[in-house]
């Protein structure tokens, strides 16, 4: 990175190069824990080399309680790449049930983040019609995040625009067509095209899971390609049984690519997608993880893929499968043809890794971030307060925890580091509960090349 | 209607606040200082919820309750307004039996979310 260039990397084998991280900023929740504090948001020690290594280093609490902190994203990255009046410095910290935006200047002092501004949902909700904020991504210069409900949680919700400066212009959106819900969403630019994936409406989600109201379609099944410029959607992928409750879209890094990937968190499957030689977009399910069988449940447990990563070479395909417990690493060289490569295991239902590292996990293998070099894969096992509460009711008492996974670039292949565990059972406040992990230098989720 | 209702806590050794039912129990019990969780404040999160052990309210703007909740006796504070004297237990240690493992504890068509539910003489 040269001095007269903005935030992030020429492209993703620069990122590659970049030194490696040496914090981490992680979401930690009290919302629905009955321990009436704050959600917070972790600075945790990422330097071998450093005495606290491994350990939480600052919280910065949110001014309100119950805001269920979620996912996050950073004001900038590689798509202002070429605009040096750009800089990486501000974490978007949305909460999911109080449509409060905190926005975190985490560059004054990267060890102790402060915040520096707080955009109220009461705003969000009167200006936009919009709530239940998810994933942030930054365009350039601009921020927009999914909001998956209107004020009342209803579905489908919209995009909000937020500018530079963190001021709402407005929706994002000219149209959500016939969207019926909203989730996760990644654009590629350079093929005009943004995907989104579905979840269900906040006031169905947010309140727990019932299996049954799947079947009443209240939860999504459906994949979406928009037309980017003109920022509204063009063509709708029934994914049906395959797809039931899409969740995480992840294109390839290569802006040049066509080729992305959504987990289908309840089919426990992975769909990819790509545009073929016509320049008509295509999908086919790659990967179909088997229901597991368990000594106490009539029926076989799905694994619910909660989260999925792309290396930022493109290579390998990571995911999770929260109810079962384990963490699969693919080699995706084919996108056609995954090639299991790495598997490691941490609590889950099935029982097959109840302690790690002197830890016993609570729930699974959820949120994950990786490195830029692609070889440090860092692990949390809190999904959502209400569905963590139905899983994995322990966790009230235990906390969540966060892990590190050694991953082999070469050959392929993870193993589960011994020196890295951050217990969040052992808060100061009491046992909080661990959600997404950004770095200050970027990492795979953040990036986009336009 | 009367100017004041009596709330009664009973895992708050029985303390008692005299609220307006004219406004939800979440804001007037949390101006008297009964700290409580509670997320979105529109009746869609669930996060507010307690157990109403006696008593009526008015929670017809809740959408997070489905059928076997609320026969269970949850109310959600950040929308319910008390319709006379109530007793209440609040907080997540109230929440014994508000989450459940939806695979190893179905809901019965009746027990859905009102707007999909079947009614039970018409299921049989």
């Amino acid at each position: 990175m040269t001095d007269c260039c903005g935030p992030g990397y020429a492209s993703p084998a620069e990122a590659m190069k970049a030194p490696a991280e040496k914090l981490l900023y992680t979401i930690a929740i009290y919302t629905g824990t009955g321990i009436q504090k704050p959600d917070y948001l972790c600075t945790i020690d990422a330097d071998p080399e450093s005495e606290t290594y491994s350990k939480v280093i600052s919280r910065l609490e949110m001014p309100g309680i119950g805001d269920e902190l979620h996912h996050m994203g950073w004001n900038a990255c590689s798509s202002c790449f070429d605009d040096s009046s750009m800089a990486r410095k501000y974490l978007i910290v949305p909460g999911v049930r109080s449509t409060n935006l905190h926005i975190v200047d985490c560059a004054a002092d990267p060890r102790n983040p402060t915040l520096f501004k707080v955009i109220s949902g009461k705003e969000i909700k009167s200006k936009t019609n919009l709530s239940a904020p998810h994933t942030v991504h930054c365009l350039g210069s601009e921020i927009i995040i999914s909001m998956l409900g209107d004020a009342n949680g209803n579905a489908p919700g919209g995009y909000l625009h937020l500018n530079k400066d963190f001021e709402i212009v407005g929706r994002w959106e000219n149209s959500m067509g016939d969207i019926k819900f909203g989730y996760d969403f990644w654009y590629q630019p350079r093929h005009n095209v943004m995907v989104s994936s579905e979840w269900a409406a906040p006031n169905t989600f947010m309140p727990g899971f019932d299996l049954e109201e799947v079947g009443h379609l209240k939860y999504g099944r459906e994949i979406h390609f928009w037309d980017f410029e003109k920022k509204e959607p063009k063509q709708t992928m029934y994914l049906g049984e395959d797809g039931l409750i899409p969740l995480e879209v992840r294109f390839h890094h290569n802006p040049d690519s066509s080729h992305g990937f959504v987990g289908a968190a309840l089919s426990a499957n992975i769909i990819h997608w790509w545009k073929d030689d016509a320049g008509e977009w295509q999908w086919e399910k790659i990967i179909d993880v088997e229901n597991e069988p368990h000594p106490e449940w009539p029926i076989p447990v799905p694994g619910v893929i909660s989260v999925i990563l792309l290396s930022m070479d493109d290579r390998f395909l990571y995911f999770c499968n929260w109810l079962h417990g384990d963490i699969r690493q693919y080699d995706i060289s084919d996108p056609h043809n995954p090639v299991l490569t790495g598997q490691v295991w941490m609590g889950g239902l099935l029982g097959r890794a109840p302690e790690v590292n002197g830890v016993q996990v609570t729930g699974g293998p959820q949120m994950i971030q990786l490195s830029l070099d692609g070889k440090r894969l860092y692990v949390t096992t809190s999904l959502f307060s209400t569905w963590d509460n139905q899983f994995y009711p322990e966790i009230r008492t235990n906390g969540g925890c966060m892990l590190m996974v050694n991953c082999d670039t070469e050959k392929g292949g993870m193993e589960i580091d011994p020196d890295f565990v951050v217990d969040f059972g052992k808060e100061p406040n009491g046992p909080s509960r661990c959600h997404e992990t950004r770095y200050p230098g970027g990492d795979c989720t953040s990036d986009i090349w336009v | 209607m009367a100017d004041t209702v009596t709330i009664t806590l009973t895992n708050r050794d029985n303390a008692t606040y005299q609220v307006s039912p004219r406004r939800p129990l979440l804001e007037t019990l949390r101006e008297q200082g009964v700290d409580l969780p509670w997320g979105c404040e529109y009746g869609g999160c669930i996060t507010c919820a307690a157990k109403l052990t006696e008593g009526e309210v008015d929670q017809r703007a809740q959408v997070a309750l489905n059928n076997r909740q609320i026969n269970n006796g949850y109310v959600i504070l950040c929308v319910a307004r008390p319709e006379g004297d109530c007793t209440l237990e609040v907080g997540v240690e109230s929440h014994d039996t508000l989450y459940r493992n939806p695979f190893l504890d179905p809901l019965a068509d009746h027990e859905l979310k009102a707007d999909i539910a079947t009614p039970k003489d018409a299921a049989r």
